[in-house]
């Protein structure tokens, strides 16, 4: 191939037509060899949305692996083809440009990120649109744990139940306020279910993030935020915190532990609404509206459904709580009785949650939030939620 | 015919002016000693960048917290690490480069205020050390993005520090960029309209204009963010009737810009760098300078590309518009490269390799910017390790290879040795090689679920962070060879004549180092600097030769007693 022959502003440079084609193809192939690891790289398709989210990413891929192709092929052709011999200080071709290569390099460019912008704007339109008969979960973010809240209304009662056959309190509530809710450290749904999810913050921004299902939103404090998908697969998903929220920020995503046991936050879809009625939902409600007399019971279902976020930081094998941030509470009804001097078990366990700082365990840092007695302040804990987890937490006691 | 420079035949040029090191410790109005502070202290703060971030990686070689004491501690390991990366090395050390270069590249005796030019320098190292000292009230950790309320209300004195130490770099750096619009406003040469400079300076003017056009912002934003935490107001508190996205967007708003001011100029660098060491002319010189304007000017409208999972939904599309939009002048930067060195002679030495090192890494950078700026797509990896993949691709696979480039390029002028080759050559291939492994599984990590900011992850994250870990720790380690390399370099480096490289710029029609008033007389440019492969550059360069002495690259036709004897360094 002569180069030297050619004028230096010809736009091909004295490159043969044949080559420019073939080396065009060879790009397209190989942009779309690349592309076809897009399903290698992104956790399987779990939500009607993650098909749009990975073909528009498989589409920017085989773009993008084959402008990478494009330039490092020039770039090593470059490389090996006009590397200076041994000896020779001469320059190279006195070439300023070409106006021809430099429209041609502006005009594709602007044509590629146009249809890209066009695409996304489709997805975009079609993933977060409000869906038909949308399941609509509530979400509370907190250092450091997540928690879904559920509705229960005198038209979503379990079946066989009517509203008189409530005890009297429940029914009060749920006339007073028109629906109950009950907590849960999972979000529930079913197959093929749009899911609209209501979000606010205890305390710093967190976000909410299915990597399964290709959705993030951020929960800002002030603010009531909303995320939406809807899941095509049964199966369980982690839900991990995204947004930089203090020193348990990792802690937030859901995980499992040494016994194969979720823990934390995770999504969880059921094969069919009726499975989650069964398995999720009826207990659940049947719970809330029934609340066990026993306060210990109670205390145990209030710590088991994840309305606090204890779990995050305790441990208690009763309830498979993994946390490593504070005390073990296992034995804590045997320690609780000796703990300080002049209290007894329960109100130094009372003392321990409204005011965690007082007495701290040596060892452990001052991390623990404050439960509060009022509706208006921050992590709020009635009183009677506060003691029915007492008279659980006095329940643990680990024999000698 | 273009004019030459070179002093009247027979007569000797100035012998430069040694810089000492005690110089450096000295306050001094001479540009060249300003800029050599600049590069040595933001050097020292890469080291201790670059420290933080081994810390980080030996932390994430296992899923659990085994390293540091806490999740809070890592936090404040993250924070400080790009804290002191973006506003410690990487911005003072292209404003080094800037100011040693810019005067000598329009063939001026100084910056248009050098007193101010020196003030600017003497803030950055007690803002430096304010920044650190931090850690002694309980160190910043909510990332170098200081989101409220995580910042104002539920983080340690060290984060006003960290706002304060900000409010101070940004002020040197907006004093700096003052400078740099003066001096390439007012002390062109005869002859050196905006079209005859070197890209170099056009990058550190568009840079400058950013900088003065953005950095107020940060400043209102940390204002606000130090009344938060100091003076009882509620700018970002909901509770209060504040609002934690006035944070978001005043902060984006500024720092979207950033990444322009810390890329530009190692663009700049690369045009010098490609165009030298491959003998020929920048290819599309016109494109490159205007898409550098382009860039600064729409860089002004992409700034909420970094909230698409806050914004306001119905604001995500058009500000995808706007990030769409900016990858083509940075597309037509990376192919006038290509066409820079495409039917050139390309000499392997360190500085290009950095180039085209550069040039690789860069553009995969530039690739996962579009993708990031696809709304759907960015919605599932806002926060992850795609975007710690993609922002190290562009910032160091960018900015710190064209550092590299202009290190090894410009060293021979600023000291008047020749760095070391081979070491320099090593160096290349472990950097490429540590990097590249560093930072590409970090885009698999993300897309697979890794978030960002965690010390402890899922399990199954592990195999790769381990390779991520143990090629981090490969480019920690290539590190300490180009400060080797420069100490030794400096001590027993082949001496360097006033143009090693055989460029036609001004900067190199001077002694190596320059004299203290740069030039003897008024220099006059040659008329294109970047002219490589005509009679009339031939001829400019040989005479420069003459005058100055021989050179790497001597002319074809000097007499044999000026040629060197052996190939030119890099092959």
């Amino acid at each position: 191939m002569n180069l030297t022959k050619r004028s230096p502003e010809s736009s091909s440079a004295g490159i043969s037509p044949i080559w420019i084609v073939a080396g065009g193809l060879a790009i397209i192939l190989g942009g779309l060899i690349i592309g076809s690891f897009t399903p290698s790289l992104l956790p399987p398709q779990a939500s009607a949305e993650s098909r749009q989210v990975d073909d528009l990413f498989r589409f920017m891929l085989v773009i993008g692996g084959a402008i990478f192709l494009l330039v490092q092929g020039l770039l090593v052709y470059s490389v090996v083809r006009f590397r200076a011999k041994p000896g020779d200080t001469g320059d190279g071709a006195a070439m300023h440009g070409s106006t021809t290569l430099e429209f041609i390099w502006t005009i594709i460019p602007a044509i590629i990120v146009t249809v890209i912008a066009i695409y996304s704007v489709v997805v975009w339109n079609s993933t977060h649109s409000i869906k038909p008969n949308e399941q609509v979960v509530g979400a509370v973010g907190a250092r450091y744990a997540w928690t879904f809240n559920y509705n229960v209304t005198s038209e979503t009662l379990p079946p066989g139940l009517t509203v008189d056959q409530l005890p009297t309190d429940t029914q009060t509530a749920l006339n007073d306020t028109g629906a109950l809710l009950f907590s849960s450290g999972q979000l529930h749904t079913w197959v093929n279910q749009p899911v609209a999810v209501s979000m606010q913050t205890n305390d710093v921004n967190h976000a909410f993030w299915v990597p399964g299902m290709r959705v993030k939103q951020d929960l800002l404090a002030g603010r009531t935020t909303e995320v939406r998908f809807t899941p095509i697969e049964a199966g369980v998903y982690r839900i991990v915190c995204a947004e930089l929220c203090g020193s348990g920020h990792g802690n937030m995503a859901g995980s499992v532990d040494v016994n194969g046991n979720l823990q934390g936050a995770w999504l969880i879809v059921h094969e069919s609404e009726d499975v989650y009625l069964r398995e999720f939902y009826e207990p659940n409600a049947r719970q809330l509206l029934f609340p066990p007399e026993d306060p210990a019971l109670r205390g145990r279902a209030i710590l088991a459904s994840g309305k606090y976020p204890c779990a995050s930081c305790h441990v208690v094998n009763d309830l498979n709580w993994v946390g490593a941030v504070g005390p073990n509470l296992n034995n804590v009804g045997n320690r609780a009785e000796t703990r300080v001097a002049g209290l007894s078990a329960a109100e130094y366990l009372h003392s321990s949650i409204r005011y965690p700082g007082e007495y701290l365990v040596p060892g452990y840092n001052n991390l623990m939030p404050q439960f509060n007695p009022e509706p208006d302040q921050t992590n709020y804990m009635p009183e009677d939620d506060l003691t029915a987890i007492i008279a659980y937490l006095l329940t643990l006691k680990v024999d000698a | 015919m273009a004019s030459i420079t070179v002093p009247m035949p027979g007569a000797r040029p100035q012998t430069g002016t040694r810089i000492r090191v005690a110089d450096i410790f000295r306050w001094s109005v001479d540009h060249k000693i300003i800029g050599i502070q600049y590069m040595l202290t933001a050097g020292f703060f890469f080291l201790i960048g670059g420290a933080l971030a081994m810390g980080i990686r030996w932390e994430l070689l296992t899923p659990n917290l085994d390293v540091v004491a806490d999740g809070q501690q890592y936090n404040q390991l993250f924070s400080i690490h790009g804290t002191v990366m973006i506003f410690l090395w990487i911005i003072p050390m292209l404003a080094g480069f800037g100011n040693y270069l810019v005067p000598l590249m329009l063939g001026a005796k100084d910056m248009a205020f050098p007193w101010l030019n020196a003030f600017a320098f003497w803030l950055i190292p007690p803002a430096g050390i304010l920044m650190l000292l931090g850690w002694f009230v309980g160190q910043t950790e909510a990332g170098w993005t200081s989101y409220p309320p995580l910042s104002t209300l539920y983080s340690l004195d060290g984060q006003t520090l960290w706002a304060l130490s900000l409010h101070i770099l940004g002020l040197s750096s907006i004093l700096g960029a003052i400078n740099f619009i003066v001096t390439v406003k007012n002390m062109r040469p005869q002859g050196m309209g905006y079209f005859q400079m070197p890209l170099f300076v056009w990058a550190v003017l568009a840079t400058s204009i950013i900088i003065v056009m953005a950095t107020p912002f940060l400043a209102g934003a940390l204002t606000l963010l130090i009344l938060d935490r100091v003076a009882g107001t509620a700018f970002f508190n909901p509770a209060q009737g504040g609002d934690v996205l006035l944070w978001q967007n005043v902060f984006w708003f500024y720092s979207h810009p950033a990444v322009y001011i810390m890329v530009l100029p190692a663009f700049g660098v690369i045009s010098e760098v490609l165009s030298v060491h491959s003998r020929k002319p920048i290819f599309g010189y016109r494109a490159i300078a205007l898409s550098s304007m382009a860039i600064a000017l729409v860089g002004f409208t992409v700034w909420a590309h970094h909230m698409f999972t806050s914004l306001t939904p119905e604001l995500r599309i058009p500000f995808m518009i706007t990030s769409m939009i900016i990858a083509v002048p940075t597309g037509i930067k990376v192919f006038s490269w290509l066409g820079t060195i495409f039917m050139g002679k390309i000499h392997f030495t360190s500085a290009m390799l950095f180039a085209l090192g550069f040039l690789s890494m860069f553009v995969i950078g530039g690739i996962s910017g579009v993708m990031l700026a696809a709304v759907p797509f960015d919605i599932h990896v806002h926060d992850t390790y795609f975007v710690v993949s993609h922002l190290h691709f562009v910032l160091f696979g960018g900015s710190v290879f064209g550092i590299y480039a202009g290190v090894y390029h410009w060293f021979p002028k600023i000291t008047g040795r020749m760095m070391d080759e081979r070491l320099g050559r090593i160096h290349f291939v472990l950097t490429y090689i540590g990097f590249f492994f560093t930072f590409f599984p970090q885009h698999i990590l993300g897309m697979a679920g890794m978030p960002r900011r965690v010390s402890v992850y899922a399990p199954e994250f592990q195999g790769l962070n381990v390779v991520v870990s143990l090629a981090a720790f490969v480019l920690g380690i290539s590190t300490l060879l180009i400060i080797w390399n420069v100490i030794v370099s400096l001590r027993s480096g082949k001496k360097a004549g006033a143009n090693p490289w055989r460029a036609l710029t001004l900067e190199w029609a001077t002694t190596s180092p320059p004299p203290a008033t740069n030039f003897v007389g008024d220099p006059v440019p040659y008329a294109d600097p970047y002219g490589y492969g005509t009679t009339g550059s031939k001829a400019y360069l040989d005479a420069l030769e003459r005058s100055y002495g021989e050179s790497e690259y001597p002319s074809p036709d000097a007499p044999k007693t000026l040629q060197k004897v052996g190939a030119p360094a890099g092959d």
